[in-house]
């Protein structure tokens, strides 16, 4: 093995590109530089893909139908009977007991009494896809839907819970999806970085920044959070005011010293990767600037985010920021929903009423805005947005007025990125404690998702502790392509 | 909660976890030959070489040969002030000083090398530096849980104390087979049950089982007090020990026989068995106490009829001021009252009687027309302690104050103790049984406490039992220990061989196997066989000491070699007569590029030193060294650190016994198992799940924007140019010297020179506003300068 331009975790057959091979990769961008390496297909059975690990972009395994994804990420568990799944036999036998005592995970669902849903649903679009009434602006683009009520999950607590979604295993220390993507794939701008997290500058949600974790994968692929507030990137700007030449003034010098030093080492990639990082540093202070200045937008876009509302405009922002973000390339953008609800605002385990139509007040107008634009824009072909929490809620009444965890069932959406619009998959049973029909676990949505973005779920795999290890694991998982979701036959 | 939804809860991390460690079905193909790692360690005879003037030590001698074999041969020693820093760096993760530079160049005796060595050795910053080293393979952190929340940090009770523990061993030079059967046995090593005082060496021994202590463990919280947890507590505690000891991944075989390494899962459970005595899951303390009687894991560090002692001092304590508050509160009583007849009085005389009745009830009890009544009226009937306060006597108040303040000093007196994270036997053994599929919820066979047959010169996984005469412990881990160290043994010479290998790539960069976590089939072999079984069997045999290790490498000519590619590589005078005769290679005598290239490109032989980036730890005391803000007090509780509301992590300055607390070295910010000090994460420090062998060496542009424009650097550059102003006086041109001087251990090129002189004046001009000095302004472009430099690649990297 290598010390010399190695920087991410060996493998014994590496191979070190020639200095030519450098320069064309860096040719593309900064990218390339940090890493140099091919890291070859180890003859494991699975015969994971050979992967550069750099930004740079990479070919899919086969034709993409999308270019980025777009996450809505509803922590807590928000409530699918209450929102998408409307079950006849709950409303009509309110405060009689469930037939079986349901899984709960805190005290105060002890009567096991079900509680019908508070809220009216009807049907939209061509399709006739039930929503709530809690979220008129979704429910107005039934048609592009694509909705998902037969998840089911492996673990009723948050922290599990959010592994699980995030990481594929119900435990911590694992790269989280917009890692494993950014891994595969690259990305296009090589001014932004792949995977970028936009959460509520009032705070983080419950377990912070574990979740989008690079996990044993290189931490470039790790989420970099850009704030919708203030400057966009940690440390892109001098912790204090300087004059406006000088930090060019600094960086002019450094290159002429650090170019000198890059001499010395004619075959060291690191050297260079660390001075095209300075040319990176000024650019991004310009590019991710750039893409969080909101002032060029129109009048009108603004007002499709609800950002000329005061109750929208916090969620609307990061909307709107997650779509200039995929328009200018990045690869996939994790969007939390606002803390105002608390650090885990979807997790109503008393007074439901109230506080879920809180959180859909804050989120409904938004997340529909970001579609209907995405659309407009001629996006949404190539985008895939995700709309999920962790996992759903129980049937039965907590404390009178609330739901507790639920992980046998919970619903999640997708629109765009050829999945099917309109379309609904799969079905709880009579109460919507459990899926039951089509059945889909949260590795099947991972491998979906993937093969979405042109990757093989089986393929895309990083040795870690002396095993190839994988997204959805799928010896384990038997995780699946849910071919029913897509619009065209999927590749594997 | 009930059980039943504790187990579910619990039930699928359960299932996938074993689930996740489940790799398909194996034909059982194994090797016939002896793996290498399993062998006796045997010293190879010294291969011949033909450069004997580049040998300073047998390992030269080792690496030549290998070299030569392929016609290259060492580069150049390097230059004196280049070899006294990467010295510095690798044995105590500081720069060197001006003078200490001047110093060295100045001493032109040949045994200058050798006395810095020692001097850098002898420095108390060497266990600082090497214990870092040894907290990444244990997994050390100084919280507890499964620390997932930023703003939740849930401290183990003085657990920086095995810390301190691994400096202090590590600056003692603690012969390595004593350090390891300390970590595994301390407590079994010496009779601390009945101490009527604790020694030292009492708290030293138990502080040492701290490794044992490094699992994650989240029995602090009543639903994960279950055997789920219980047992990955003692199963990442058998990954931790068999992985940082013994570079096995014997987790492999908790739910089936090691797909590729001849580990039983029988074996895996008679390992369990050396640590069920101690994590018992019938018996189990939780890490920290939620429950007085369930007591917690760690001990107190004192004597245990001296903590009983100050125990029952405390609740008689204790005792004294629920009296005092009683007084109190009876003394208040009557006042209450007064005020709320005053209160009462203002409303209707109808109703006062039932409002009294409605408000004394509590809430239950109450019928529609009382809970009425509090809605109304409860509010208005509110007392508050001031208003109780403003109605006593001069006299009641005296009496108070004087209660009051008893309590107070009762409860300012309380004798105290801290805690020892420590692991022991917490009672006789428990049986120990083998899991099928690693679940703990299908016991199989019982089993006896075992080790790796392919370990054991005998043969068999039975591991020699020991009695205890007090029988206040079984001594399992102290067999085990013994089994590992018993020099000339597989098991000696593979816990050998670890060892150095670890401290070679610490030395080299690189391991001599380049997987120092894996030394099983699935790792990577040794670059240099012989050269390993020669320095393994050396260390065994030459009293397992660290610094004697350490200094053999350091003193090699390869260590001392360049890091520069510009010097072409001279061919070994066997291999020229050969080149010269082959198509195409250059006729200078010199390799070139392709030629070496083609050879060796990755210098897995060290034909030249190889050129490391700083850990983020070395950089962020590297800066502090520059600015002369290093503190260098040793040990004690962590610097805590605190999430800002932009997600950069941070010092909390709050919370720090003195400001300038804050610039100590980086060993001592608080361990966590993710959330790091930004400053670290981007520079790769790792999370912590179980062990860490190898450290990431990334280049990303956070770490450039982190040197760039975090306002630790900026600090610190304003320090940095203060102290050059201080050093140097005023003239540019010195200052310029000295900043390249701290910064960067030379003296500026000419070229460089005068382009800082450049910057200067650039700097100078920028800065200029009628308001500022010119001493202002003179500062504020020096500190540009001084902070740019510790930026350069030069900086960041040890040549």
């Amino acid at each position: 093995m290598n010390s010399e331009t190695q920087d991410f975790p060996a493998n014994p057959q590496t191979v070190i590109p020639s200095r030519r091979q450098f320069l064309a990769d860096t040719g593309l961008g900064f990218g390339a530089l940090a890493l140099t390496h091919l890291l070859q297909a180890d003859g494991f059975s699975a015969s994971p893909r050979t992967q550069r690990t750099d930004l740079t972009p990479k070919p899919p395994h086969f034709p993409a139908q999308a270019k980025a994804v777009i996450q809505l990420f509803h922590h807590g568990g928000p409530s699918q009977m209450d929102l998408f799944d409307p079950k006849s036999e709950l409303q009509s036998r309110g405060g009689q007991k469930h037939p079986e005592k349901v899984e709960s995970f805190q005290p105060g669902s002890e009567p096991n009494e079900l509680m019908a849903s508070p809220f009216k649903f009807s049907r939209h679009g061509k399709s006739g896809m039930d929503f709530s009434e809690l979220v008129p602006n979704m429910a107005s683009l039934a048609d592009e839907w694509c909705m998902v009520r037969s998840m089911h999950t492996e673990n009723n607590n948050h922290p599990q819970g959010m592994f699980m979604i995030n990481t594929g295993k119900t435990f911590g220390g694992r790269p989280s999806l917009g890692a494993w993507i950014s891994y595969g794939l690259g990305t296009a701008n090589q001014n932004l970085p792949a995977y970028v997290v936009l959460r509520d500058p009032e705070g983080y949600n419950n377990g912070g920044s574990r979740f989008w974790t690079n996990g044993w994968l290189p931490a470039l692929y790790r989420g970099t959070e850009f704030s919708s507030r203030g400057a966009a990137v940690l440390n892109l700007r001098p912790g204090v005011e300087l004059p406006k030449s000088v930090q060019r003034n600094n960086l002019d010098l450094l290159a002429k010293l650090n170019e000198e030093r890059r001499k010395l080492y004619p075959t060291d990639t690191r050297l260079e990767a660390r001075i095209r990082h300075y040319e990176l540093a000024a650019r991004m202070q310009l590019s991710a600037e750039e893409v969080v200045d909101l002032s060029g937008e129109s009048e009108a876009t603004r007002k499709l985010y609800g950002m000329d509302n005061k109750a929208t405009a916090n969620y609307g922002t990061r909307c709107l920021m997650a779509r200039r973000l995929v328009e200018s390339g990045v690869r996939f953008v994790q969007v939390l929903t606002p803390v105002k609800g608390g650090r885990i605002a979807w997790d109503h385990h008393k007074g439901l009423k109230k506080g879920l139509s809180l959180m859909t007040s804050l989120t409904d107008l938004p997340a529909a805005g970001l579609l209907k634009d995405l659309k407009d824009r001629g996006l949404l072909d190539s985008t895939l947005v995700i709309w999920t929490g962790e996992f759903g809620r129980l049937p039965v009444s907590q404390h009178g007025n609330g739901r507790d965890h639920n992980r046998y069932a919970f619903t999640l959406l997708m629109a765009g990125g050829g999945v099917k619009g309109g379309y609904i998959h799969g079905a709880t049973d009579e109460f919507g404690y459990r899926s039951i029909t089509n059945r889909v676990s949260v590795p099947d949505y991972h491998a979906t998702v993937l093969h979405q973005l042109g990757l093989d779920h089986r393929r895309l795999a990083y040795p870690h502790n002396g095993r190839p290890e994988t997204l959805t694991d799928p010896d384990v998982s038997r995780a699946e392509v849910v071919q029913a979701l897509l619009k065209k036959p999927a590749h594997i | 909660m009930s059980l039943a939804s504790l187990f579910l809860r619990y039930g699928c991390i359960n299932a996938s976890l074993a689930l996740a460690l489940v790799i398909s079905v194996v034909s059982n193909g194994r090797a016939e030959e002896e793996w290498w790692a399993f062998r006796d360690c045997v010293q190879p005879p010294l291969p011949s070489v033909q450069a004997t003037d580049r040998i300073s030590n047998p390992i030269d001698t080792f690496l030549l040969a290998k070299l030569e074999e392929r016609g290259l041969t060492y580069a150049p020693a390097t230059e004196k002030r280049t070899i006294i820093r990467r010295l510095y760096f690798d044995l105590v993760g500081l720069p060197p000083q001006p003078h200490e530079v001047s110093g060295f160049l100045a001493d032109g005796s040949p045994a200058a090398y050798d006395r810095l060595v020692d001097r850098l050795l002898a420095s108390p910053q060497f266990g600082e530096r090497w214990a870092r080293h040894w907290l990444d393979v244990v997994g050390y952190v100084d919280t507890v849980g499964f620390d997932v929340d930023e703003n939740n940090i849930i401290l183990g009770t003085d657990k920086w104390r095995y810390r301190d523990y691994v400096v202090q061993s590590f600056n003692h030079d603690k012969p390595y087979d004593r350090f390891v059967t300390e970590q595994l046995s301390g407590d079994e090593m010496i009779a601390w049950r009945g101490a009527e005082k604790y020694t030292p060496q009492i708290r030293e021994l138990l502080t040492a089982t701290g490794f044992l202590r490094t699992a994650q463990d989240f029995t602090h919280e009543p639903e994960s007090n279950i055997p789920l947890i219980h047992y990955m507590v003692l199963h990442d505690t058998v990954e931790i020990v068999t992985n940082s000891l013994l570079a096995l991944t014997v987790n492999c075989a908790r739910c089936h026989d090691h797909k590729f390494d001849p580990i039983e899962q029988e074996e895996y459970y008679r390992l369990q068995a050396i640590f069920t005595p101690a994590y018992n899951p019938q018996n189990w303390r939780p890490v920290f106490p939620y429950k007085k009687e369930l007591g917690e894991r760690g001990l107190p560090d004192v004597a245990l009829n001296r903590s009983a002692e100050i125990d029952k001092r405390n609740r008689e304590l204790d005792r004294q001021i629920d009296q005092i508050k009683r007084d109190v509160a009876d003394l208040r009583k009557p006042y209450d009252e007064l005020v709320f007849e005053k209160k009462l009085a203002k409303l209707p005389e109808q109703i006062r009687s039932d409002t009294k009745k409605a408000v004394r009830t509590t809430d239950e009890d109450r019928d529609a027309i009382q809970k009425y009544l509090v809605k109304k009226f409860g509010n208005d009937l509110k007392i508050t302690a001031t208003e109780v306060d403003a109605a006593l006597s001069e006299d009641d108040k005296k009496k108070q104050d004087e209660l009051r303040s008893n309590s107070a000093s009762l409860d300012g007196n309380r004798p105290r103790y801290g805690r020892i994270q420590a692991l022991y036997d917490v009672g006789p053994p428990p049986t120990t049984h083998f899991l099928r599929r690693g679940n703990y919820e299908r016991p199989g066979h019982e089993v006896e406490p075992g080790i790796l047959a392919a370990l054991s010169q005998e043969g068999t996984a039975d591991l020699p039992m020991l009695v205890d005469p007090l029988g206040q412990t079984s001594l399992r881990r102290t067999a085990f220990a013994r089994w590992l160290t018993t020099p000339d043994r597989p098991a000696s010479a593979l816990l050998s061989r670890v060892l150095v290998n670890r401290v070679w790539m610490h030395i080299f960069g690189e391991g001599l196997v380049t997987t120092p976590g894996n030394f099983g089939e699935q790792g990577a072999k040794p670059t240099h066989p012989e050269l390993l079984e020669w320095l393994s069997a050396e260390f065994m045999h030459r009293g397992w000491s660290l610094k004697s290790l350490v200094r053999w490498l350091v003193q090699t000519s390869a260590y001392r070699q360049t890091t520069r590619r510009e010097l072409p590589v001279p061919l070994a005078p066997a291999a020229a007569a050969v080149s010269d005769s082959a198509e195409g290679s250059s006729s200078s005598g010199f390799l070139s590029d392709v030629e070496l290239g083609a050879i060796d490109p990755a210098n897995t032989y060290l034909w030249r030193m190889r050129l490391r980036r700083l850990e983020s730890e070395v950089i962020r005391d590297a800066v502090l060294s520059s600015s002369e803000a290093l503190q260098y007090e040793i040990g004690g509780p962590p610097l805590l650190l605190k999430p800002e509301p932009d997600g950069k992590i941070v010092i909390d300055t709050g919370k720090l016994p003195t400001p300038d607390a804050q610039w100590r070295r980086s060993v001592y910010l608080l361990a966590r198992r993710g959330f790091h000090h930004s400053m670290m994460s981007v520079f790769d420090q790792p999370s912590v799940t179980t062990t860490c062998a190898r450290r990431d060496s990334s280049a990303v542009p956070l770490q450039s924007l982190t040197m760039l424009n975090d306002a630790f650097l900026i600090e610190q550059a304003s320090r940095f140019a203060k102290r050059v102003s201080r050093e140097a006086g005023s003239a540019p041109g010195e200052r310029i010297d000295m900043a390249f001087r701290i910064a960067l251990g030379r003296q500026p090129n000419e070229q460089e020179a005068h382009w800082c002189a450049e910057l200067l004046e650039k700097q100078t001009h920028a800065f200029k506003r009628e308001e500022a000095t010119a001493e202002e302004i003179e500062h504020q472009a020096l500190t540009q300068l001084c902070h740019t430099l510790l930026n350069t690649s030069e900086f960041l990297y040890a040549e």
